[in-house]
């Protein structure tokens, strides 16, 4: 019976439930997209640094997980010597470039033969290797993205480069120059960002990273498998901060939207209200009644929510397809509850005030 | 049965004493109730000395500010006496806190209002059935058909408010109040939104309900009509019973 009263009175306020629902719908919506979106990029990239088909990276004392954050290059010699220890097969240096111009974009600088050795070579889905210094190879996603065909003339770092190919994706980035171009641009002459390393056999990771360690103990010197680990969320600070500020703005725009949508039906149904009262409804009665409008507005919004989140991720994958959107079963039931529990502490001091008003002054209210 | 809501050991002792004889449903001495209006107080009621017998139609009339509907408020438990004590069905709703009082209206206690007082989003059907559920005895589908059948609004049940007369509207406000068997309905001024027809009906309706399940009514009006069909006529006065 109650929830007929509760069904009755969402319909008889369409706009006021429409409100509420939308901005519950918000709320799962920012919570569940800026969750997958960050989490879906950070996985995203990693796999493509894994893909890259090295067993360890050494990179520069300092140097952030973020590859083109920090611009340390190392001397490319250093290479030469890292190929030496035992168990290592090949060593692939690159150098990151970061290009701001028509979107922001990490390029490899690469060595085209030791980038092959290590990364069993690209696959080639149009056109093929680089061959001049102002050649480029972009990535099907990119190419899809920013409808690149073989053959067009690409406008990046204020220099004009000829699509020589596009390859399949995650081979660590999405555009692909040599090596010498990108050291002649960024004026790091016979250096490199990072230096992938391949062992003849994955069990041997260990015994090697030990030995590059006590070749250049100040570098860092990570595993693959390390590295993957390392690109979550809690690793980043930062991140953890901004997706809790975001989470924090969604849940408060539930919160107050439900506060204000029950103060405002508080005020519009004191008389009915003082009806109930008549009746025998007690306090806990009425507050009931409020609290489960609230979450019953709350349920409606959450599942709306589900539904516009996952329209939306494939608005954006269709219009941006470099990005990844990642909604998992966890998060979608995080939102829900947050939802759920933003709506009830909105709807809490309403309830109460309901469940406080004078019965006499409530019949009497016009 | 009334000493369950019984709440203090002063309470107590006038249940004690009643043992044995006939008491009134209502019975009120020296009642008194003073509104606080801004910083100053302003007085209803005035020290008021009324009795109910069980069964009894009562009617209470007098000019307008005489302090009826407070009366009946307090009668109905809505508001709390500030002075003086009023006991219905035995228990002294001086000494019962708002909790007590609300637990004894849901069981004990219809009303009936000049506005109707429906739920404007739910049925006909729904606003009687609410009442059953506030109650907590769950739908009885036997009383409710007898009390739909007997107030003419089967054929209405499935209509909200909107989509009824102001007779019809009072007829379904009537069927709530009386749907779980309350041992006093109180009603304030029912007819007073109703034209001359529809007033009548309401008035044999009430006048049936007395007479065929003995029911308690304490009906307020300043209709002199209205107040005929009653057994007994209470006047008031600037807060006071002026003639009973």
């Amino acid at each position: 019976m109650v929830y007929r009263m509760i069904f009755e009175n969402i319909l008889h306020r369409p706009i006021r439930t429409l409100v509420s629902v939308l901005a519950v719908a918000i709320e799962v919506g920012m919570v569940m997209l800026v969750v997958g979106m960050t989490h879906g990029m950070l996985h995203e990239t990693a796999k493509r640094v894994e893909g890259v088909g090295a067993d360890i990276m050494v990179q520069p004392p300092q140097a952030s997980l973020f590859f083109g954050l920090t611009q340390a290059p190392m001397p490319i010699k250093i290479g030469d010597r890292l190929a030496e220890i035992p168990h290592v097969l090949s060593v692939a240096p690159v150098l990151f470039l970061f290009n701001a111009h028509g979107g922001i974009n990490l390029i490899y600088g690469i060595d085209p033969a030791s980038f092959n050795r290590v990364s069993g070579g690209f696959a080639f889905l149009k056109g093929g290797p680089l061959v001049n210094p102002y050649d480029i190879l972009v990535d099907n996603w990119y190419a899809r993205s920013n409808n690149v065909k073989v053959g067009q003339t690409l406008s990046l770092l204020n220099h004009n480069f000829h699509v020589t190919g596009i390859v399949e994706h995650g081979k660590g980035a999405r555009l692909f120059i040599p090596l010498s171009t990108a050291q002649d641009l960024s004026g790091a002459h016979d250096k490199a960002s990072i230096f992938f390393v391949k062992c003849t056999d994955p069990g041997y990771t260990h015994a090697v990273m030990h030995s590059i360690r006590e070749l250049l103990p100040q570098h860092q010197v990570l595993s693959i498998r390390e590295y993957m680990s390392l690109m979550t969320s809690n690793n980043l600070p930062a991140l953890t901060a901004f997706i809790t500020a975001m989470i924090s703005v969604a849940v408060g725009i539930g919160f107050l939207v439900i506060f204000l949508s029950m103060y405002t039906t508080i005020t519009e149904r004191t008389r009915e209200i003082g009806i109930l009262k008549s009746l025998g409804a007690g306090k806990r009665y009425i507050m009931g009644v409020i609290l489960r409008e609230a979450g019953l507005l709350s349920i409606i919004g959450i599942l709306a929510g589900y539904a516009g989140t996952w329209l939306v991720k494939r608005a954006i994958v269709a219009t941006f397809p470099t990005l990844t959107v990642e909604l998992t079963l966890h998060w979608a039931l995080w939102a829900g509850l947050l939802a759920i529990g933003g709506s009830l502490l909105g709807a809490f001091y309403p309830a109460i005030r309901a469940a406080r008003l004078d019965p006499v002054d409530s019949l009497a209210y016009e | 049965m009334g000493s369950i809501f019984l709440a203090t050991t002063e309470c107590e002792t006038k249940e004690t004493d009643r043992t044995g004889c006939m008491e009134p449903i209502i019975s009120t001495a020296n009642l008194r109730k003073v509104y606080r209006v801004g910083k100053v107080d302003v007085p209803a009621l005035r020290g008021v000395n009324f009795v109910v017998q069980e069964g009894e139609f009562v009617a209470v009339v007098g000019p307008s500010g005489c302090g009826k509907s407070t009366l009946l408020h307090v009668l109905g438990g809505l508001t709390r006496p500030t002075s003086g004590e009023v006991l219905v069905d035995g228990n002294n709703f001086t000494c019962m806190n708002d909790a007590e009082r609300t637990k004894f209206r849901r069981h004990k206690i219809g009303f009936v209002f000049q506005r109707y007082n429906l739920l404007p989003t739910l049925t006909a059907r729904h606003n009687i059935v609410i009442a059953q559920h506030i109650q907590g005895d769950g739908f009885n589908p036997h009383r409710f058909d007898s009390v739909a059948e007997m107030l003419g609004i089967k054929d209405k049940l499935n209509r909200k408010p909107y989509a009824l007369s102001g007779g019809e509207q009072q007829r379904v406000a009537i069927a709530r109040a009386v749907i779980c068997e309350p041992k006093l309905l109180l009603a304030d001024e029912p007819t007073g939104n109703l034209d001359t027809e529809n007033s009548q009906l309401v008035l044999n309706m009430l006048r049936a309900l007395n007479r065929d399940f003995r029911q308690t009514i304490v009906m307020i009006t300043h209709n002199p009509e209205a107040a005929s069909v009653a057994d007994r006529i209470v006047r008031m006065r600037d807060g006071r019973v002026v003639s009973d």
